[in-house]
């Protein structure tokens, strides 16, 4: 292709674009909004996943150790655990350090005078947080291991909750990109029909379908384009007071850096351009018959 | 040979019949123009010629080539070999003169060079230079035509087919487009006219094909307009 006829698309779709301004204008506004509830929802999962990672990454497998279980016994049961393919890291904790930590929590008073109820135990962490069941079903069998506590069901159904997060935001998603689509087919359709009198003429003349299409095509792209940065841009400064808003008043919840939201930002504009130009050979297909 | 029918026969969707049984050899140079009545096959038989319709039966070759089932993406480059020419002008409002003619010029790919040097040589020819800023709106109907002529030829086409070019001219204006593509003709281009402009067609003394009902009933050198 020329450069000269590059030259010439983009001069005929920012004409078309100047020359339909209102229209041009209402499709990035709708493409903006669009993008920018989808944009939510992406982060909003983004950050759900985040912050279950972190919270996924917390569980612990607790071990409780039979009363007979001696000090030579503790040591290869210590070594026997951490043997386990996926344990990341195990640590004993004595009867002792149990009930201070105990007190710690509960306030010492109560508790004075008491004889110490609580057996001796292995705090396991794991590399990959969906294997935490079968783990601790491996270090039950091990003899003078009493119980294994593991969090069970709450595991579970965090896993259950972020499948579900990701289905929700992905149907989400796909609405709202049809929407985007169905609103620059409308507006590239107005454009086809405004210019449909050239269209003609330049088909007669013997321009080529893709000659043809080609400035509808990059005119959908620029209005996807343009959405999609202002979205980018809105999305950017709300996530920004959200994110600071967060860290001040909820310090335990830790929500994806601002940084890394510019990652998404890229395929964003990827997204917006996709949309822009899907939506505008639908129009050039139905409309245009070329 | 630039163009030949065989058998040609034309159905529209829904039954009408358009042409019936057309056999035809045009050859390079020619001037010819088409007549007969209302709705007897004229505007449709320039049609096939530029491939805007495709024949029900039949063969059309241009050039030596079947036209009659091209593929799509092989139209437009039998296009660029055909200027037309309508009735109703189609130039493009916004556009000045100048661009009109350039337009077609673009949308063959044609270079920056050769855009600057055909379109003020094109329109020299059919005397429009001095209105190469004006816009469409601003013209009479014969210059209308006349930008209309400027832009068919530009790309330097084999043919010029024209459908009642003088069809909305009064008969002085009309005249003049006549001796125009009269001109372009005498220097190469093959013309087919369709018309109704009887007076005219008597004095030029072309070649006449006569339709009547789809069918081709007269075809003569130095013809007249008929009956
Ligand atoms: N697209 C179409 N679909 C169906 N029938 C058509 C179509 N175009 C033309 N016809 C019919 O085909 C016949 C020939 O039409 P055509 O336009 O070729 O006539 P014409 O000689 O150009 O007439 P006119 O002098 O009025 O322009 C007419 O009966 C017309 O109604
Ligand atoms: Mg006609």
């Amino acid at each position: 292709m020329k450069l000269r006829t590059i030259k010439y698309f983009f001069r005929e779709s920012f004409t078309s674009l100047i020359r339909n301004r209102w229209m041009s204008l209402a499709s990035i506004g709708a493409v903006a909004s669009a993008l920018i509830i989808l944009g939510s929802f992406l982060l909003l999962s983004v950050n759900f996943d985040y912050i279950l990672k972190d919270v996924e990454s917390q569980v612990e497998i607790t071990a409780y150790l039979e009363d007979s279980v001696d000090e030579a016994d503790i040591t290869k049961l210590n070594n026997g655990i951490a043997a386990i393919e996926g344990v990341k890291e195990i640590k004993f904790i004595s009867k002792e350090e149990a009930i201070e930590e105990f007190k710690e929590q509960v306030g010492r008073e109560i508790l004075e005078g008491i004889e110490n109820p609580l057996p001796n135990s292995f705090r396991i962490k794991v590399n990959d947080p969906h294997e935490v069941a079968a783990i601790a079903e491996k270090i039950q069998r091990f003899a003078g291991i009493d119980e294994v506590k593991y969090g069970k069901g709450i595991v579970e159904k965090l896993f259950n909750i972020i499948h579900w997060v990701r289905i929700i935001g992905m149907v989400i998603m796909a609405v709202f990109a049809a929407v985007s689509i169905f609103i620059i087919s409308n507006t590239i359709r107005l454009t086809v029909f405004a210019r449909r009198r050239e269209i003609n003429i330049m088909k007669y003349i013997g321009a080529t379908d893709w000659f043809v299409r080609w400035p509808f095509l990059i005119e959908g792209m620029v209005l996807g384009l343009i959405g999609s940065s202002l979205a980018i841009g809105i999305l950017a400064v709300a996530y920004n007071y959200l994110y600071i808003a967060v860290k001040i008043n909820i310090p335990m919840i830790a929500l994806l850096p601002i940084e890394q939201f510019y990652d998404y930002a890229l395929g964003f504009l990827g997204i917006g351009m996709l949309i822009g130009a899907f939506g505008s050979s639908f129009s050039i297909k139905r409309f245009l018959n070329v | 040979m630039l163009i030949e029918m065989y058998g040609v026969t034309k159905i529209y969707p829904g039954g009408q019949v358009a042409l019936k049984d057309i056999n035809l050899k045009i050859s390079k140079g020619e001037f010819v123009f088409i007549v007969g009545p209302s709705g007897a096959g004229k505007s449709t038989l320039i049609k096939l010629i530029f491939r805007e319709e495709v024949p029900t039966r039949g063969q059309i070759f241009f050039a030596g080539k079947n036209i009659s089932r091209l593929k799509r993406r092989e139209v437009p480059y039998l296009r660029r070999r055909i200027g037309i020419v309508f009735q109703d002008f189609r130039l493009l409002p916004e556009k000045t003169v100048y661009e009109n003619v350039a337009f077609a010029m673009e949308v063959v790919e044609a270079s920056y060079k050769d855009i600057k040097r055909k379109v003020p040589q094109t329109l020299e020819r059919v005397g429009l230079l001095h209105k190469a800023n004006a816009r469409p709106s601003e013209l009479s109907g014969g210059e209308q035509q006349r930008v209309a002529l400027a832009r068919a030829l530009v790309n330097n086409p084999d043919i010029l087919v024209a459908d009642e070019p003088t069809g909305n001219l009064d008969p002085d204006t009309s005249w003049d487009i006549m001796n125009y593509l009269d001109d372009i003709n005498k220097r190469g281009t093959t013309i087919i006219v369709a018309t109704h402009a009887r007076e005219l067609v008597d004095s030029m003394k072309k070649r006449v094909i006569q339709l009547e009902k789809g069918s081709l009933v007269r075809d003569e050198e130095r013809g007249v307009y008929g009956k």
